[in-house]
């Protein structure tokens, strides 16, 4: 059955779902069954446009027989195929139904992991939804208690942010990348993140708010006795006093070089 | 004439002459009941060794031992100095024998001792003006002469300093650059340790990151195995069930029958 030609297996599934008078409910399970065929010959075959309705169709067909885990998977093949053919807004849509079908399940973590990867699908194309996908996705794993998983979508949320030069938002995203830190006690997480987000605000130019954010961290006691306050005071001062030597040797440190990459970019740009 | 007897006659004439041998009179006078005298030898013995010695320290080439040699020799200057006033006091006292003149005189020589005491080199001859200050009443004298000699000493002071630091050139700067290489070296080995550092934290955070999700791996692989086995169980049971012997004879017997009844039939038909 499965070298045979997946359009015509679509139509003899579509002519199960179909209601008509000669049928009164329809048939979804060997529709389904034929519909996922459908899609991994196109799938072979590269037709993506096709495989991608017949993962729709396949998807739509689990659903009526209630299972949405496997549900909840054809979505998401059928998201990476519309990746594929670039289109965006369907990328976001077919990705939050998946992650939608993942919570039914009782699964937040593969929900979280559907919007995220919809994320990185977007960053280039949709900045912007993509830092919604990854602020659900992280909102999601905190929900269920699950912060760490959540510091990569930090990270990768906060650089799709300096991407867009939105700087006060990256180091707000920080900010929470060192909350969730603190609630699981990672530490060194924790003030890599807070030193992150000083180096930000310097890099905005902005010294009041980052000399602030400095006062709020030093009220910490993680951060107060971490290599990285050291880093953090010795840049401010440095910054304070307009030694630009001092600043270039700063963050050529190793306590800097240890951040993202993205940060340490900011960091060797800085003065 | 043998060496014997000219030894003898030498000593006699030592004898005859001995009132012109000064040295021996004044060692007699020195045993006497002359108390000053007595002490005025001792000193005068004592200063001439110590300048001995500061001339040999002088041409001392080692810096230990004529750093040693200057502080014996300093030790021994603090010594006289602190005699002296003992030997004034017994200036003054009136010994019999001794003329007013010579009374005075000693007092000018207890005086000039002070001088020659504190003229002896020894390598720090400033640091001496201002002990020798404090001991005994010679305030005021001793502060007058030690402003002129204080600067004609730091002079000497400072050419003696020149030449050390002529000598020990060359080993300063092999120990500075030593330092500066082993400065470097730390601070490449304490990079590398803050690069560990920050590994290990971030290992660390990982395994605990990893921690819940092996847990519950390890549960759903519990429950996974307990229900394979339950399955394998109850399979064995419907197989065992099936096969029974019973069921299968029963099998055959009916297999049999039929294949007779349809040879039969194929004989009647044919």
């Amino acid at each position: 059955m499965s070298t045979s030609d997946p359009s015509k297996l679509i139509s003899k599934a579509d002519k199960l779902t179909k209601l008509s008078l000669t049928r009164w409910s329809a048939d979804w399970k060997s529709a389904t069954v034929l519909y996922e065929q459908a899609a991994n010959g196109f799938r072979v075959a590269r037709n993506y446009e096709k495989a991608k309705l017949a993962f729709e169709k396949a998807s739509q067909g689990q659903e009526m027989l209630s299972s949405p885990w496997d549900a909840a998977k054809h979505m998401e093949s059928a998201a990476a195929l519309a990746k594929e053919l670039r289109n965006w807004a369907e990328v976001i849509d077919f990705y939050r139904k998946a992650s939608e079908l993942y919570m039914q399940c009782d699964r937040p973590q593969p929900a979280s992991d559907a919007l995220a990867k919809g994320a990185r699908a977007l960053e280039d194309a949709l900045p912007d939804d993509a830092i919604q996908l990854y602020t659900d996705a992280c909102v999601i794993l905190e929900d269920d208690g699950k912060e760490q998983m959540a510091f990569d979508l930090y990270r990768a949320a906060t650089s799709v942010y300096v991407k867009l030069e939105k700087y006060t938002d990256a180091a707000a995203f920080l900010l929470r990348l060192g909350l969730a830190a603190d609630k699981c006690n990672a530490r060194n997480s924790q003030c890599k993140a807070y030193l992150s987000a000083i180096i930000v605000y310097l890099y905005a130019h902005d010294l009041k708010q980052a000399e602030k954010c400095y006062n709020d961290c030093s009220q910490i006691d993680a951060f107060l006795g971490s290599d990285q306050n050291r880093c953090a005071s010795k840049l401010l001062s440095a910054y304070t006093e307009g030694d630009v030597e001092e600043i270039k040797r700063v963050a050529q440190s190793s306590a800097i070089s240890n951040l993202d990459n993205v940060i340490i970019k900011l960091a060797r740009k800085l003065p | 004439m043998t060496v014997i007897d000219l030894i003898t006659r030498v000593d006699a004439i030592c004898k005859k002459y001995e009132k012109y041998d000064i040295d021996k009179h004044k060692e007699a006078n020195v045993t006497g009941d002359d108390a000053f005298a007595r002490l005025y030898g001792v000193v005068e013995s004592e200063i001439d060794a110590a300048l001995q010695k500061s001339e040999a320290a002088a041409t001392e080439k080692s810096r230990a031992t004529a750093v040693a040699m200057n502080a014996e020799i300093r030790r021994t200057k603090a010594r006289l100095l602190e005699e002296l006033p003992k030997l004034q006091r017994l200036a003054l006292k009136k010994v019999k024998g001794l003329s007013r003149e010579e009374l005075e005189a000693r007092n000018d020589l207890v005086y000039s001792l002070k001088d020659r005491i504190e003229a002896i080199p020894d390598g720090s001859t400033a640091a001496a003006k201002q002990s020798g200050g404090v001991s005994g009443g010679w305030a005021a004298s001793s502060s007058y002469t030690g402003i002129k000699i204080d600067s004609s000493s730091e002079e000497a002071f400072e050419s003696e300093y020149f030449q050390q630091t002529e000598e020990s050139d060359r080993f300063r700067q092999e120990y500075e650059m030593r330092r500066m290489k082993q400065d470097q070296g730390l601070e490449v080995i304490a990079e590398g340790l803050d690069t560990l550092k920050n590994m290990a934290h971030d290992m660390n955070e990982e395994i605990d990151r990893q921690m819940p999700l092996m847990d519950e791996i390890d549960e759903k692989v519990d429950r996974a195995a307990s229900d394979l086995k339950n399955t394998n169980v109850r399979l064995k049971d419907t197989v065992n069930q099936l096969r029974s012997s019973r069921n299968f004879c029963i099998d055959i017997i009916l297999l049999c029958i039929i294949l007779g009844i349809a040879a039969y039939l194929y004989n009647v038909l044919k």
